[in-house]
This record gives C-alpha cells, structure tokens and sequence, in this order.
C-alpha cells in the first residue's frame, strides 16, 4: 500500500452530488480528491444507442434485492464518472413548500429539519450555474417566486401538445417543463437539437450533465478524480471521534488508504449506507454515525403512472428530450386523491426511441410475434405517453443491511428490503384513472395503462436528515451528527420523498452544503 | 480482448460493432454478421443457442437472423461492466450467464414435460403457445427463473437485435439522429 499524500477532502463517488461538493471545495482553495469506483466517461463516451447507453449504467458489486416489492435500482443509478447524471433526463422540478413538514401537517411521514424557503436560494444559484430552461413566472401558481431560468422554455413537438386538451378538460394546468437542459447557447454549451438520446448521456454538452458543469468546474480548480477506485471503509481515529480516510481498492485491486480532514460520501442513497455499515469499529460497533441504528433505514422511492395513447396523426414522438416538455403540480397536494395519501407530479411529451425500458415495444408488454411488428409500426406514427410521477412515505422497515455474501474486495453486499404501502396502490391507481380520461379528452385513438409491477424509480433516504440524533444520521447540511467531519450527500439525505424528480434537489442541497463546509471549515476540521 | 488493440476496440465501441473471435483472430462484426458469417459460439453450446434463436423468433421474427444468439454469446462473454444487454438495467445479478442458462433449462424442462421435445423442436404454433403461457406464468411445474421475467429479457434482446439497429429504425420510418453514430448501422 503505497502512502498517499492526505487530501483536505475526499469525496466517494462522481455523480450530482459529489461533482458539486468537489466544485465549491476545489475552488477554496483545498486539495479535493474524489473517488469513483466506475470508469472516467468523457462525452465522447456517450454513444446515441440504447445498446451502448448500458455501459454508464450500474455495475460493480449488485445489491440483493428484498421485500414485495424489491428496489429495481439498476435503470437509475450510475457507473462512472458523472454517476446516474450521466444519463438522467434532466428534468428539474423542485420540491414544494407541502414537502417538508409532512408530519406536522398530517400527521404522516417525517418532517424536515428545514423549509423551502431553506432551499429555494439554492434552486436558484443551481439554475444559474448549470443552465436551466423554463418558465419560473408560469411556476408561481404552485410555489413562492424566485429568480427566471436563465434560458426560456424548450422547444415543445405534437407528442406533447397533443394531450394539452386532455388535461385541460380534467382540469390540470401544465406548464413548461423545466429542464437542466440548454434551450439556446449557455455558458459556452450549445443548444439542445432535440433528438430525443438524453438518457444515454448527451455528448454535445447541452444537456447539464457533471461533466460539462460542476465536476468540470471541478476538474479546472484542481480537483483529481481516480476512477476505478472502489470505497470499502470510512476509517477513523481511535476513539471514534474524527474520521481520518477511506480505504478503497485501486484498480489493480490493491487496497490503499486516502487520508482526508473530511470525508463526503456521495455514492448514492444504496451504497453510502453500505459504506457506513461496513466502517463498523470498536467505537462504532455498528458502523459509523449509526448508534441510533438508522444508517439505510427509511429506503424511498417514486412509482410513476404511465398513460400510452396512439393518436390519427403523426406525433413525431423521435423529436424532443427523453425528459418532459410540460409539467404540473395541480395534483400535487397530500390528498389530492380522494382515499390516498401522497403527492402526484405529472409530466407530458417525451421523445421516445424502438427498445430499452421506455422504448415503444414496452408499451404493449403483451404483445409479440407478428403483432409485435404491427404494433411497432403503428407506434412509430401515433404513440405518446404521460407519467404521473408518485411519492412513497417513509417506512423505517425500507432498509439497506450487509448480507452475508461478499464482492471481490471482501466486503459484504448490500441488501435492499423494500415494500409498498396501500397508500403507493391508492395513488398509482388514482392517476392510471385520471390518464386514462386525459388521453380521451385530448382524442387519442387508443389509450391504455402501463400496469404491470408497480415501478421504483430515484432511490433516496438510507441516510436521512433531522433535528437530532434521535431521528436521523445527519443535519441539514448533510453532516453527520456523531463525526462532525464526516458528511453524506444525494437523495439519501432526503427524509420523505415528494414526488418531482430528485436531481435539481441533489444538486441544491449538496451546494448548500457544501457551502456550510467551506464556510465553517475551521470549526469543522478544528 | 487482448488480440484486438485497444485503440482500435475502442473505435469500433464508438461507431458499435461488438468483437468476434473468428479464425483465432477477433474482429469487429455485427450479430448479423456474425451469425451469417457461422461465427462459433464463445459460451453457448449449441443447443443453448438454438433455444435462445428459437425464443428470439418467436418473439419478434427477424431475431434469429438478425443475431440474437450471437449478440447474447458476445456479451455474456464480456465482463459484466461491459455488458450492452437489458438484463443489466432489469436487476439481473451478473454473471449474465447464469441467468441465460437457468432460462433455457427451465424452457426446455418445461417443453419436454409438456411434449416431450426441447423448446426448438416445437413447431411455430406450438412455440407461441408456450411463450404466451410462460409470460403468463401459466406453465405447470414450472422450475427456473419466472416465466414472465425470462420473456421480459429475452424479449427485450429480440428487440433490440431488430428494432434497436439504424436499420430497424429504418424499417418503421423513424429518423436515427445520432449525435454519434454507432457503425456499421448498428
């Protein structure tokens, strides 16, 4: 094991969240070292194929997967440098002012340590930094104003104007979606040209991936990014009290050790907890930050509600942004659902491509042979899709534990238990319902539900914030309330899950706190 | 991988044909050309493969030319980072293999147990009959991974293999609009 020179900060894992750790740290001034287990992608990587778009999704040691309804996380998380950002669709809702006092409100869920107006600062310095396209004015009607996205609405195509009727006469206003994408030229980044292979990484820049914003903001600072280097252990001092590195396996698989003055974990809601857990020592028996035993516990994810319709006309469904051209929050509130508890966010118009998972073949599992073709080629011309996205409570028996068999390094695998609760089934149902009657009202030829398993889409909590120790692993700022120079990043962090997309969030909380770090840096290390 | 440089498999990635080994020596191919060309298998044996081509067409005609078992040997023979097959993204626990073996045997044990035939030896009709009750999961003693999962996968390979090519999108009409293009058509 060859010594290393010590970092001021090591930060586990290239995705969202550690890109922006890195960005802010990095540009203070300090040694940033950051540690990835995949490979380092750059943007000429990202092939527009659904074969090659696999290869920046997950791999390395799986997780086993529990529970009635087990966690499919392999789709949403990442490999490599710039993580599941690499591929997301860069929509970027936010959460809403009804998220973060669940508990107080309804008696239900948990509340946060902090509100919107906590975060909302945040939101808007993201959207300056890495460009978002929108229209915040048109927002307002849900939430408290900010400043405008620094770049208007995307281009919208028929196959998400065509359903505007539709939810017009149910009574959903939507809006323009808005997107960390580029809808013109922005910070030397081109625009988007709206062929529709977001979520196989987007190689022109235009797309707000790490690569092209905070982690190459990053990488200009000074930061070092060492890929294939997989994290096992969070080491401490002797008496548990600081911690001092990781230890993590290069890759010629020798096992090395980073000294850090502070460590950030930022390798996804599943495998911070693993991490943790795997770091138990003499004084943190049951692995570190975990006395109270709630390191992996409160494992949440969304469940969307896809309505498919086929349409007498040619939507030309290939053009557009695998993301979403429109948006709404009108079925946002608690109990917007009459008998079901949770909020809904819906999205219309996506570009759609023939295979992988949202691909048109999927969108009649049933069908095959001979009536496959046919479908395929009907598709082509007149298919479109909405999603009614949903949120699930926090349930603390939604866990990530070690099980007993282990990877190549050694250490022990994850296992994820995860089951829905009659609530998750109220709501799915409730908006397969309302899309059902959208589709026919905007006059869809065909329409049908995309039932079957109920999906889990965007993995947060494992490591979630609080007021304290006694209900939660860190603060706000994502530092953990027993090693004050430890500190986790991500959806993790989130204690209930809303129902928008998680990464505008990721991307403001991690700023936020990486802001804090590098403010408080003395008292911190100290 | 060792044969086939580096710089030159990384080109061929970019533009996206899969390696091949062929006369020991490994070249660049398309599934279709690999099978047209009767490129030996890497880990199916030939039973194995025949199943998977008899599945393949059965789902989506076309599969079987254009490739599926050779795609799927091809990348079970890759390491699982590497790997270009849905069944990465569907939660599959690499190694690949596995899974792909458990399919087939429990196919083939069901077919024998209904017919006393492996699953390639029905005829077209009787193929059909099968695939609809496996994803129905209606097959009686069934042994193995889920039928309506196995149908999920191998379905989606079938897919693929047909319809994720620049010539599938050519066949239904839909411009490919590739920022890079994966070669030869793929």
């Amino acid at each position: 094991m060859a010594k290393l020179e010590k970092a001021a900060v090591v930060i586990v894992g290239a995705g969202a969240s550690g890109a922006v750790y890195a960005a802010v740290l990095a540009k203070t001034g300090k040694k940033v070292v950051v540690l990835e287990q995949g490979p380092d992608w750059k943007l000429s990587d990202l092939i527009s194929s659904d074969f090659w778009g696999r290869r920046i999704k997950t791999a390395g040691a799986p997780f086993i997967l529990e529970g009635k309804n087990p966690m499919g996380y392999a789709y949403q998380s990442g490999w490599g440098v710039g993580g599941a950002a690499l591929h997301y669709f860069a929509n970027f809702p936010r959460l809403l002012q009804n998220d973060f006092k669940v508990k107080s409100e309804h008696n239900r869920g948990l509340d946060w340590p902090i509100d919107y107006k906590d975060v909302a600062p945040y939101y808007d310095k993201v959207a300056r930094d890495v460009g978002v396209s929108g229209d915040a004015k048109a927002e307002e009607i849900w939430r408290p104003a900010g400043a405008a996205y620094p770049m208007p609405p995307m281009k919208t195509f028929r196959n998400g104007e065509i359903w505007l009727k539709g939810f017009e006469a149910v009574g959903i206003r939507m809006v323009p979606a808005a997107v960390g994408m580029n809808s013109t030229e922005y910070k030397g980044r081109p625009a988007c040209i709206y062929d529709g292979w977001c979520h196989v990484g987007c190689p022109t820049g235009a797309l707000s991936n790490p690569l092209v914003t905070y982690l190459g903001d990053a990488r200009k600072a000074g930061v070092e990014v060492r890929a294939w280097s997989t994290v096992t252990r969070v080491l401490t001092n002797g008496n548990g009290t600081r911690v001092t590195g990781v230890e993590y396996y290069d890759q010629k698989k020798e096992k090395q050790f980073q000294p850090a003055r502070v460590v950030v974990l930022a390798a996804w809601s599943a495998q911070n907890p693993r991490i943790l857990l795997n770091s138990a020592n003499g004084a943190h028996p049951k692995g570190l930050a975990n006395r109270n035993g709630l390191v992996g516990k409160y494992m949440m994810t969304h469940f969307a509600s896809g309505t498919w319709a086929i349409f007498d006309e040619n939507v030309e469904n290939h053009m557009g942004t695998t993301g979403a051209q429109y948006m709404s929050y009108d079925r946002y509130g608690k109990t917007s659902h009459k008998g079901a508890f949770g909020s809904s966010f819906i999205v219309a118009g996506s570009a759609l491509k023939t295979s992988d998972l949202g691909g048109f073949a999927n969108a009649r599992l049933d069908l095959f042979g001979a009536d496959l073709h046919a479908f395929m080629k009907r598709a082509a011309r007149g298919l479109t899709r909405i999603n009614a996205f949903g949120e699930e409570m926090p349930n603390i028996e939604n866990r990530v534990e070690l099980a007993t068999d282990k990877d190549e390094f050694g250490m022990p695998l994850g296992r994820i238990v995860h089951s829905y609760d009659q609530d998750v089934s109220a709501v799915w149902n409730a908006n397969f319902e309302e899309g059902l009657k959208i589709a026919k009202a905007a006059g869809a030829k065909e329409a049908w539900s995309g039932r079957g398993n109920i999906p889990t889409i965007h993995l947060m909590g494992g490591t979630i914030m609080g007021t304290g120790a006694a209900n939660s692993v860190v603060n706000s700022y994502g530092q953990t309330h027993e090693i004050p120079n430890l500190f986790v990043a991500g959806p993790g962090i989130f204690p209930t899950s809303g129902a928008s997309n998680p990464t505008y969030t990721i991307f403001a909380l991690s700023l936020r706190g990486a802001e804090r770090l590098a403010g408080k840096w003395k008292t911190i290390v100290a | 991988m060792h044969e086939l440089k580096r710089r030159d498999f990384i080109r061929g990635a970019a533009l996206g044909a899969l390696a091949f080994t062929v006369g020991g020596a490994q070249v660049l191919l398309t599934a279709r050309e690999a099978r047209a060309q009767g490129v030996p298998f890497r880990l199916l044996k030939a039973n194995e493969a025949e199943t998977l081509e008899a599945l393949g067409e059965t789902l989506l005609p076309g599969a079987r030319a254009a490739g599926i078992s050779h795609f799927i040997d091809q990348q079970l023979s890759v390491p699982p980072e590497e790997a270009l097959l849905e069944a990465r993204i569907l939660n599959v626990k690499p190694p690949y293999a596995n899974f792909y073996r458990a399919a087939i045997g429990a196919m083939d044990r069901a077919s024998q147990a209904r017919g006393g035939v492996r699953f390639a030896q029905l005829n077209t009709i009787e193929q059909r009959e099968f695939v609809d009750l496996m994803r129905q999961n209606k097959l009686d003693g069934w042994q193995g991974p889920p039928g309506p999962f196995i149908y999920l996968v191998t379905r989606s390979d079938a897919v693929d293999v047909v319809y994720g090519t620049m010539e599938g999108y050519e066949s239904l009409g839909i411009p490919y609009m590739a920022h890079i293009a994966p070669e030869k058509r793929w």
